[in-house]
């Protein structure tokens, strides 16, 4: 990262404990994390690992334990809840899995709403809404209720009602997840384009391996804590990322050493190595 | 203007938002008649003011002129007339009698005002109040009711008198008033030493208070009412039995439309928690999801109201037609105020929304 790179976010120390003493969970560990303006994050890991609530507290939705995170300079965890809502309002674009769009009411009155939020109302606000929505392909959908949407235009309309009030900060929790392939993809570039617009910081929480391919850096959480990528290698049976020095299992076949989430995932592979080499490819998790 | 959210999710659930609209409607209705229904009865004793009389010379102890007995001598009014101030006393004969109107027995309040005839009077009282000898003046209550008309004949003991014509306003819901000749009255009561009241007609610019002081201080065997005590003590009875129970009325339609409005919005909030959480997850302030609440609660009361208002008045002139001796009268003071129960009842309603809006935790908005 150089020095001219405008990091919009800052979480330094980031611990969630869920509970007291031996009921104590650690969802979030100590997580360290700088994301600059231009730039997509990816964060991956199992289920339970602690990416949610991760999300949840970067948005300032969730107060950490310990620690800080720090949005365009300003730390939310020492902001009251009333100091928190226009921070979400004006730096915090959210994006979520299930889309979360106003059912009542129409497409563009999602954004419209969003908008007035912030104190943007009447034909300002209605032509920005378009504006939004045009570029995202939604010109003949401005009428249309929520309900109306395919899955991929209800992503869209979320992604143009995250960006509504300019945030510096994006952040997605499972973008592609009740997609198919192709509005999976329409939604990974238009992330990328987000990012690539160079304002703006882009956090994307998911297991969509796809979104690998637009992300600028991919961060694996496990256990709360954000475990060096390049130690990652993915199991080529079931393709989950799994730590090297704790897989498994492990096998030599071809002169490569391969690792396994479980005994079960390297029994099938002795069976037939070759279908599995050639189904995932190389078993190295790329890192960022 | 902003997006209209409170109407959007209101309309979302149209069959809700109609049953609500008539739960309001139905209090609104249920308050508006009670109260309607009240200022009618509270009208009544309003013809003792509408008498050209100041004061009332009744027995001692004699309570109100429906509910008491008052027996006065002609001799007693003769030497009450020599008090300074008094232009007249005139003997009133009444008592609430029963009378034969093709062949059903009916009741009413007679009237008699035995008045000189060179006293000099407005024409249009004399034309309410004093009826020539074998004619009666009966008011447009008693007529629905009895279906007695100019011209035709009711009888009182055996008297037969003629409707000379019909009033069409009335004051009177509980008992209707019907003036007669005071020689009809005579010959119907068959008394003539005893009269019921005095009525005390006042010189210009005699003192009132004074003159009933004279006049008591003269006989201790009579009291002296003015026209509004005598018609206040009327009221008095209306008051004391059925304000109670028209407080309760009111108090039941209030909780029930605000029942029915808290409970709709609490349950439109409760199903779109989630819709609430992803606002404030976005930066929707708490005043900004306030309104949306109160915005819903408003919009149901009004329309509430404005159904309600339009059922009491169609329900008021159904009574009338069915009911007459129900006297319902609009006040726009009453409809103003019922109105501004209904701004309450939205403000009450939307309590407890707003403490489940407190609590929705924007971070549901990450939950799948």
């Amino acid at each position: 990262m150089s020095e001219n790179e405008h990091i919009i976010l800052q979480a330094r120390g980031v611990t969630k404990v869920f509970g007291e003493g031996e009921t104590a969970v650690h969802a979030v560990d100590s997580v360290d994390l700088d994301v600059s303006a231009g730039e997509m994050v990816l964060i991956m890991g199992p289920s339970g690992s602690g990416k949610t609530t991760l999300l949840t507290m970067l948005g300032g939705l969730l107060r950490p334990t310990s620690g800080s995170i720090l949005i365009d300079g300003t730390d939310i965890t020492k902001l009251s809840d009333a100091q928190l809502t226009p921070v979400r309002r004006k730096s915090v674009g959210f994006i979520f899995q299930s889309f979360n769009l106003w059912e009542t009411l129409s497409v563009e009155e999602n954004i419209e709403l969003t908008l007035n939020m912030a104190g943007v109302s009447g034909s300002q606000a209605k032509s920005r809404a378009r504006t939004l929505l045009e570029e995202r392909g939604l010109a003949s959908r401005l009428r249309f209720r929520a309900r109306e949407l395919s899955g991929g235009e209800k992503q869209r309309v979320s992604i143009a009602r995250a960006l509504a009030n300019e945030p510096q900060l994006v952040l997605a929790d499972e973008p592609t997840a009740n997609l198919d392939s192709k509005h999976g993809r329409d939604v990974m570039h238009l992330l990328r384009d987000i990012s690539r617009s160079g304002e703006r910081a882009v956090v994307v929480v998911s297991h969509d391996q796809r979104i690998r391919e637009v992300a600028d850096r991919v961060l694996w959480l496990e256990d709360g804590r954000i475990k060096d990528i390049g130690s990652l290698v993915r199991d080529p049976v079931c393709g989950m990322s799994v730590e090297q020095q704790n897989a498994a299992a492990s096998l030599e076949h071809a002169g490569q050493t391969y690792h396994f989430c479980s005994r079960g995932c390297s029994w099938e592979f002795q069976e037939s190595p070759e279908k599995f080499m050639l189904t995932h490819g190389p078993a190295k998790v790329r890192g960022g | 203007m902003g997006v209209p959210v409170a109407r959007r999710n209101l309309f979302a659930e149209k069959g809700r938002f109609a049953i609500s609209v008539a739960g309001v409607g139905f209090a609104v209705l249920l308050i508006l008649i009670v109260l309607a229904l009240y200022r009618g009865f509270s009208r009544s004793g309003q013809t003792f003011k509408d008498l050209p009389g100041q004061l009332w010379i009744v027995q001692q102890g004699t309570t109100d002129p429906f509910h008491s007995i008052s027996l006065v001598s002609r001799v007693e009014l003769e030497d009450a007339q020599t008090v300074d101030g008094i232009a007249a006393v005139v003997p009133v004969l009444s008592r609430t009698q029963e009378f034969t109107v093709n062949g059903k027995t009916e009741s009413g309040r007679l009237i008699a005002l035995d008045i000189d005839s060179s006293l000099p009077l407005p024409d249009e009282t004399r034309r309410r109040f004093l009826p020539s000898e074998g004619t009666i003046v009966i008011d447009g209550i008693l007529s629905d009711k009895t279906g007695l008309s100019s011209n035709e004949t009711a009888e009182f003991n055996g008297v037969r008198l003629v409707v000379g014509h019909v009033e069409p306003a009335s004051s009177e819901a509980f008992t209707p008033f019907i003036f007669l000749n005071a020689t009809d009255a005579t010959r119907i009561f068959a008394r003539d030493d005893l009269v019921s009241y005095g009525m005390v007609i006042l010189q210009p610019g005699a003192e009132s208070g004074g003159v009933a002081q004279a006049i008591q201080a003269r006989n201790p065997n009579v009291q002296v009412f003015t026209s509004n005590e005598f018609a206040t003590s009327i009221r008095k009875e209306i008051d004391e039995s059925f304000l109670p129970i028209i407080t309760v009325l009111l108090v039941i339609g209030f909780v029930v439309g605000a029942a029915v409005v808290g409970l709709t919005i609490y349950t439109a909030t409760i199903e779109r928690s989630r819709e609430f959480g992803v606002m404030k997850a976005v930066g929707g302030s708490a005043g900004f999801l306030y309104r949306i609440v109160l915005s819903q609660s408003s919009m149901l009361t009004a329309a509430g109201f404005v159904i309600g208002l339009v059922a009491a008045w169609s329900v008021a002139q159904l009574v009338r037609e069915l009911v007459p001796d129900f006297v319902t009268i609009f006040r726009a003071q009453d409809v103003i105020a019922v109105f501004g129960g209904t701004v309450l009842m939205a403000l009450v309603a939307s309590f407890v929304p707003v403490r489940r809006i407190n609590s929705i935790d924007p971070a549901i908005v990450f939950r799948a």
